[in-house]
């Protein structure tokens, strides 16, 4: 079996926003191997972008990563910080969140990057796509030209803004470099552009946005990154599109041999990609393991929601939506102590009215799923009637659970929650 | 559109601006009260001699004959001479420029030097102490009017404390510089430097306070959009995250409501002037107001409109080579 | 118009940030001052000649001073305590400080808020109609509010005071005239010409904001669908396109009271507001007597400054309630 390059281990995220404490991520563990591609799939809303943004440290404020290890491999890091923080070094992983904040920001772009939904809004209008490739060539070159030990302390100051306003008046201190302009062209090339010399010279806006998201991808290849989370790359796209971005994506995964993350919420995009999936739901993974385990062998009500009456992998398509209800309120203080599916869940029980562990399905398999469905069958507790959350908590779950879920959404948005 | 062509086409909007200014301002002058030649002779001039200068000024023509007569002067750089004092009104404003270009040049690098960053670390450290000085201390600058700051100024650094003089410019820069090339003697310079700080301050605070406020907003505005973190994830320095990329887009626009807060700096430098004695323009404009100098006020006006609309087609000009949205469209 | 999630947000921001509150107060409090300014002021402001024994001007309670007073032809020095009846002194010319602060916020109140609704009277319709036809109209409207704008505003102002004079218009106080407050002057002088000349400069930004709104809202669905079913379009303009334009009007309105005021003190100060009850105006006065008198120009610049603070952070306070988009570009004369 393929070593984990990623363990993420009890994970929690929250945003503190005007309305409340908003637990975006809420415990969550799950794992990924070297070369592999782990999908994580949910509705919007259920944490799995802000789920991206922790592993690369991008949550920004009023977000906090509030809880959680996050252990990556690699043995030249661990070698290095193994004296001065003994407790988060594991062999040859490293808990990032024990490490200082300036070790992790080197670690950006260089071992974990990351891509967005929309490449139209993720690029700077102002300055041309081969100039904001080259500047992530830069950021590797730099990076891989200097022993980790002195980048880690220093990065971040390195550049600074003495050197900016100098490279202002000399060109030849400007951060980018004209191997790095030569690099980023190939790059370009690589992921496919026709003309990749002109092209480089054009601002975004020029951009198809197609071709934009390969100029995105080549932004985060410009780096040699070990994981990429790639954030619904493909939403935003025409569907035939969609289907040369991935085919892109796996082609370049099998020539560099990186770890992919994908975060989506189109099943067919996860059928066609992942090797193991995560399924998020509320803030939460309920149900995680091998493609098989996730689409044949399900277990948790939710997950088979999603799939519907889907016979076979082949025929998985489409957009979730299956499941009738709203999307859970993830406002701390609306939040209550049972299984967060259990208003919307047809299985529903008394037993459901705590939180269900993780449970594995096979004691040694790594088949997960948070419900008690993987001990109890269905009627072994009591069944909630229909009705029971409408009458136990009806401000909560209608017009105030609407209205907390956009609230929710705003924070979960990389950045929309705090920009006014 | 091309660059060129966005040129010609803002620079043959500025021609028309100008001319509206020059065609209102000679109107004004046509429906003021007052005769002219009595205003240049002063009251005890004889009929003959009121007479004799009407004739000589072509007062007695239609008025549009006068018109024609003033706009062909102004092109080919004929303003007119001063009622007043008798001298071309041409010599009258362009030895008053330097004076009035030192304190606006003065005001807007201090503003721009003070400004920006503090509407940089107000914008990045939201809600810290940093951020309600910065507040704080731009909401003074907008609601302060300049001649009372400028008074302020002058009571407490000029007399309290005695750390600036409050008298008239004495020296102009470029003779100062003039002496320290050629004398190496820098003297004249620190003279010059201690006499424009206090009218710099004064006229640079409101805009310092403005540009400090348009920083602020713009940039969180900026720092919430998609790309920050897009390009934090690639890996780039934090500085040049917000320098290169985030404090340059938030430049741009407020690169436009600046050009067009020249007309608020430039009515500032009056009262600076006013307040100061500074022998600019400004000043000289209210005496010619003072005095009812038709044609050195004229002129005075004219100049500012034209620098006004020079500037803006400039600013308008970098604003599409920093913004390449702009000639696309 | 202003609908309930505009007052629920004002609401919320009031609540939520303290700076709301203090412009409020501010404002309240200067607007009452203004409005029973007879009542509150301890002499006729316009009244000359409080003096002390050597002639010179009482400074506010609580300072010593010498005055110079002349026996038997010598001039001598002599320590005077400061008169209790002028609580803030006396200026130049011995008239009681406290009395024309209070009376001052009524002119830059009244001038302030009457040419900002002058303006927005002219500008608004004005740049609806450009905006909502396009097209000549349009392209004449932004030529002359180009040429408006490079007049720098108070150049502008000066020149047409040139022309117009200063023409003082008298507002009989009906306080006074109610018989409530003795011995208080039974009209005060409004500046008219400088009404009139700022509402003349800042029309053009009322029209500005109001084109803007009406070019975006020609080609929105339910204007298009109105102007099918045959509405005219005047019921356009005014049932469709003026209540969208409502809230970044207020916004504009509320920052350009906070411009006017320190315009009409900076023409006061130049000496060609024609009024010299103005804290502008007194702020001149005291300039010749900075050294020894500086109490004279300091106290009606802290008036100006509280009342433009005040106006300012109500309008900052609506910017932030209502319309994140607009800025400090708005900023401007
Ligand atoms: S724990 Fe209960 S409510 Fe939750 S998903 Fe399982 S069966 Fe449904």
């Amino acid at each position: 079996m393929r070593e984990d390059v990623l363990r993420v281990e009890g994970l929690s995220t929250r945003f503190f926003t005007g309305e409340g404490q908003v637990n975006a991520v809420e415990n969550v563990s799950f794992d990924v191997r070297e070369g592999e591609v782990f999908g994580i799939v949910g509705e919007s809303g259920s944490g799995k972008s802000v789920t991206g943004l922790s592993l690369v440290d991008l949550v920004g404020s009023p977000g906090e990563i509030t809880d959680g290890e996050l252990w990556y491999r690699d043995a030249e890091l661990a070698d290095e910080v193994r004296e001065e923080f003994p407790d988060v070094v594991d062999g040859e992983y490293v808990d990032l969140r024990g490490v200082p904040e300036s070790v992790r920001t080197s670690l950006r772009g260089t071992s974990l990057s990351m891509i967005f939904q929309d490449p139209e809004s993720s690029f700077n209008p102002s300055l041309t796509v081969g100039e904001q490739i080259a500047e992530a060539v830069e950021v590797q070159q730099r990076a891989s030209s200097r022993p980790r030990s002195t980048r880690a302390r220093t990065d971040g100051e390195e550049y600074s803004l003495g050197s900016l306003v100098l490279s202002f008046a000399l060109p030849s201190r400007r951060y980018v470099s004209e191997e790095s302009r030569e690099r980023a062209i190939e790059l370009l090339e690589l992921v496919g552009i026709p003309d990749p010399v002109e092209r480089a010279d054009e601002y975004p806006h020029e951009y198809s946005g197609g071709m934009l998201q390969r100029a995105m991808i080549a932004q985060a290849l410009a780096g040699e990154p070990d994981v990429l989370v790639a954030d619904e790359p493909t939403t935003a796209l025409d569907v035939t599109i969609q289907a040369q971005v991935l085919d892109l994506l796996s082609e370049l995964q099998a020539e560099t041999g990186m770890t992919i993350l994908l975060i989506t919420h189109n099943l067919g995009v996860i059928a066609r990609m992942c090797d193991r999936v995560g399924v998020m739901y509320g803030g939460e993974i309920v149900e995680r393991g091998t493609l098989e385990d996730v689409f044949r062998d399900n277990v948790h009500p939710y997950t088979e929601g999603l799939l519907g009456s889907v016979p076979d992998l082949e025929s998985v398509g489409g957009s979730l939506d299956p499941v009738p209800g709203n999307v859970p309120s993830l406002l701390d203080h609306e939040m209550e102590d049972r299984c967060y599916f259990a208003d919307r869940c047809p299985k529903a029980m008394e037993a459901c009215l705590e939180r269900p562990p993780d449970t594995r399905v096979e004691a040694d398999g790594d088949h997960v799923v948070k419900c008690v469905l993987t001990d109890l069958e269905y009627g072994e507790s009591p069944p909630l009637p229909d009705d029971h959350f409408e009458t136990e908590g009806a401000d909560a779950s209608d017009g105030g659970s609407n209205e907390s879920a956009d609230a929710s959404d705003k924070s979960a948005s990389p950045d929309g929650g705090d920009s006014r | 559109m091309s660059i060129a062509k966005f040129l010609v086409r803002r620079t043959l909007q500025a021609v028309f601006v100008v001319w509206g200014v020059v065609t209102i301002m000679f109107g004004l002058r046509a429906v003021s009260p007052g005769d002219p030649a009595t205003l240049m002779l002063g009251e005890g001039a004889t009929a003959e001699t009121i007479a004799r200068v009407r004739a000589q000024e072509g007062l007695d023509e239609p008025i549009y004959v006068q018109y024609l007569d003033y706009v062909q002067g102004l092109l080919i750089g004929d303003f007119g001479y001063s009622w007043r004092s008798n001298r071309e009104v041409e010599a009258m404003v362009i030895e008053r420029i330097p004076a009035t270009l030192e304190l606006a040049i003065a005001a807007t690098v201090v503003a721009l030097v003070i400004a920006i960053p503090l509407g940089v670390v107000s914008a990045t450290r939201r809600n810290e102490p940093a951020d309600y000085g910065a507040t704080l201390f731009s909401l003074l600058g907008i609601s302060t009017p300049n001649f009372w700051l400028g008074l302020m100024l002058i009571l407490l650094f000029g007399v309290w404390l005695g750390i600036f003089p409050t008298g008239r410019r004495p020296v102009g820069l470029v003779e100062a510089i003039w002496t320290l090339v050629a004398f190496g003697s820098a003297g004249d310079l620190l003279t010059w430097l201690q006499h424009i700080t206090l009218p710099a301050l004064t006229l640079g605070t409101y805009f310092t306070a403005l540009i400090t406020r348009l920083t602020r907003s713009g940039m969180v505005d900026e720092l919430g959009k998609p790309y920050v973190t897009a390009t934090r994830a690639k890996g780039l320095p934090a500085v040049l995250v917000r320098y290169k990329h985030v404090l340059r887009n938030t430049m741009i626009p407020i690169l436009t409501v600046l050009g067009l807060q020249m007309g608020t700096l430039m009515g500032g430098a009056v009262i600076t002037e006013t307040v100061f004695n500074w022998p600019g323009l400004g000043l000289r404009l209210i005496d010619a107001l003072d005095a009812r100098d038709w044609p050195l006020m004229q002129g005075i006006i004219v100049f500012i409109a034209v620098a006004f609309v020079t500037i803006n087609v400039f600013v308008d000009a970098l604003y599409s080579s920093l913004d390449p949205r702009v000639n696309d469209e | 118009m202003i609908s309930d999630r505009i007052t629920s947000n004002l609401r919320r921001t009031f609540r939520e940030s303290l700076l709301p509150k203090i412009g409020m107060v501010l404002l309240v409090s200067i607007v009452l001052m203004a409005v029973f300014a007879p009542l509150l002021a301890t002499h006729d402001p316009t009244r000359t000649g409080y003096y002390d024994e050597g002639g010179n001007a009482y400074p506010p309670i609580g300072t010593e001073y010498t005055t110079q007073i002349a026996v038997d032809g010598e001039i001598q020095e002599v320590e005077v305590t400061a008169d209790s009846a002028h609580v803030l002194g006396t200026n130049n010319v011995g008239q009681d400080v406290y009395s024309r602060f209070v009376y001052g916020a009524r002119i830059s109140l009244l001038v302030g808020f009457s040419a900002t609704l002058m303006a927005m009277l002219v500008g608004v319709p004005i740049g609806l109609i450009a905006g909502y036809y396009g097209g000549r109209v349009d392209d004449a409207l932004m030529r002359v509010a180009d040429t408006m704008l490079a007049f720098p505003a108070l150049v502008l102002a000066l020149a047409l005071i040139g022309v117009f004079g200063e023409s003082p218009v008298y507002v009989p106080d009906p306080i006074v005239s109610l018989g409530l407050a003795d011995g208080m002057p039974e009209s005060i002088p409004i500046p008219g010409t400088v009404t009139i000349v700022a509402a003349l400069v800042i029309w053009v930004w009322f029209a500005r904001v109001a084109r803007g709104e009406a070019l975006s809202l020609r080609n929105e669905e339910y204007v298009k669908a109105a102007k099918s079913f045959g509405t005219t379009d005047r019921d356009v303009l005014i049932g469709h396109v003026l209540p969208n334009s409502v809230t970044p009007i207020i916004v504009l309105a509320t920052i350009q009271v906070a411009v006017i005021i320190l315009l009409e003190a900076s023409l006061a100060y130049l000496g060609f507001s024609g009024t010299t009850l103005s804290w502008g105006y007194e702020i001149e006065r005291g300039q010749d007597i900075l050294r020894t008198r500086p109490w004279v120009s300091t106290l009606p610049g802290i008036g100006i400054v509280l009342t433009v603070i005040a106006v300012n952070l109500l309008g900052d306070w609506f910017r932030d309630a209502l319309d994140p988009n607009l800025d400090e570009g708005q900023r401007g004369a």
